[in-house]
């Protein structure tokens, strides 16, 4: 089955996101397709590039990445719930005269259509939230 | 109250279980349900729990100018979101009569929330 | 059928009657995270009527030191268990 995940909490700071990413590893072990994941509310900041957490925790960034790489999962974050929250692109971040982005790829910024698309389009969409 | 047979069914149902103000959910909520129906979805909104005073008139801004999310709801007819609901008890719970609102809504029982999750084949709860 | 995620306490907040309202008489509930807590057998009478469909993530139960504590009646289920519970649902809905 084709699965998106929508992420509402933010990293660290609730379980969602240690649930989300052990929830999409079984999914993929048992034979199913992560295609994209959602984040949304304050699960945007998963898609902060200096997440420096201690080397003992889990990376939950490099995590997503890894999906990403190994499985072509979309990582997409919401445009309006990310840029007020900070969570900005090279692109986004000169438009709003910043230097230097605070999101970079594989975080592509979307918007909310994106979410609506994969709760429609895929097979299951499963919420994980703070 | 409507009865079970009545209720919307539509491609996605938005559940609205925050208060204004407080926090993120009934705004971010909010805007989902509005990029859906501008998207040409069908979507029902259920009001529950604390998120009933999202329906409440006289909401202003906040000290700080914070915008709150009445404006939102009254731009709903504008994207032809035109099924609200709301759970009766709820509603009950903090007194909001239908003098108390500033947008019309369908109150609905306990049993039609269950009906209205089944009724919609995508279910996002803020 | 509706799977209905909860993970939230029945201590902490009244978030599980909102689940409960929402589910219909074939729904299933699982309880994650802090909403392990709901397993207990001082807590699982907030449950009542849902025998057979009230599931629990055994990760969440071991990390919190509560695996081999839950109530008779719980089903205890790994993530793969999480997986198929959402592949047997028409859809899931979380509650938090």
């Amino acid at each position: 089955m084709r699965y998106a995940l929508l992420v509402q909490g933010g990293p660290y700071s609730h379980q969602a996101t240690h649930s989300a990413l052990r929830f999409a590893e079984a999914l993929i072990r048992r034979g199913h397709h992560l295609e994209t994941v959602f984040f949304y509310h304050d699960g945007v900041y998963n898609a902060a590039r200096l997440l420096a957490p201690p080397q003992d925790e889990p990376h939950l960034g490099d995590a997503w990445r890894r999906l990403h790489d190994e499985h072509g999962t979309r990582l997409q974050v919401c445009i309006a719930a990310g840029l007020r929250r900070g969570l900005l692109d090279e692109r986004e971040a000169s438009r709003h005269g910043k230097a230097g982005g605070s999101l970079e790829a594989p975080f592509e910024l979307t918007g909310l259509g994106q979410l609506v698309d994969a709760g429609l389009s895929h097979d299951r969409l499963i919420t994980f939230a703070p | 109250m409507s009865d079970e047979s009545n209720l919307p069914s539509g491609d996605l149902l938005v559940v609205l279980r925050h208060g204004p103000h407080g926090s993120l959910w009934l705004r971010e909520g909010l805007e989902a349900a509005l990029v859906a129906a501008a998207l040409g979805q069908r979507v029902s909104l259920l009001f529950m729990g604390p998120g009933v005073a999202a329906l409440a008139a006289n909401q202003q801004r906040g000290p700080l100018e914070q915008k709150g999310t009445l404006p939102m709801l009254e731009m709903l007819p504008l994207y032809e979101v035109e099924q609200l609901l709301a759970v009766e008890d709820d509603l009950v719970a903090l007194g909001l009569g239908a003098e108390c609102l500033a947008v019309p809504v369908e109150r609905v029982g306990p049993a039609a929330v269950a009906a209205l999750m089944a009724r919609h084949p995508l279910v996002l709860n803020f | 059928m509706i799977l209905h995620i909860l993970n939230r306490s029945p201590l902490d907040s009244r978030v599980y009657r909102q689940a409960l309202t929402a589910m219909g008489p074939d729904d299933r509930l699982l309880l994650i995270e802090e909403g392990v807590q709901g397993a207990l057998p001082q807590m699982v009478r907030h449950f009542e009527g849902l025998d057979g469909r009230l599931f629990a993530l055994r990760e969440d139960l071991i990390a919190r030191g509560l695996e081999g504590r839950c109530a008779d009646g719980v089903l205890v289920i790994d993530v793969e268990g999480f997986v198929t519970l959402t592949e047997e649902a028409d859809k899931s809905v979380s509650w938090f």
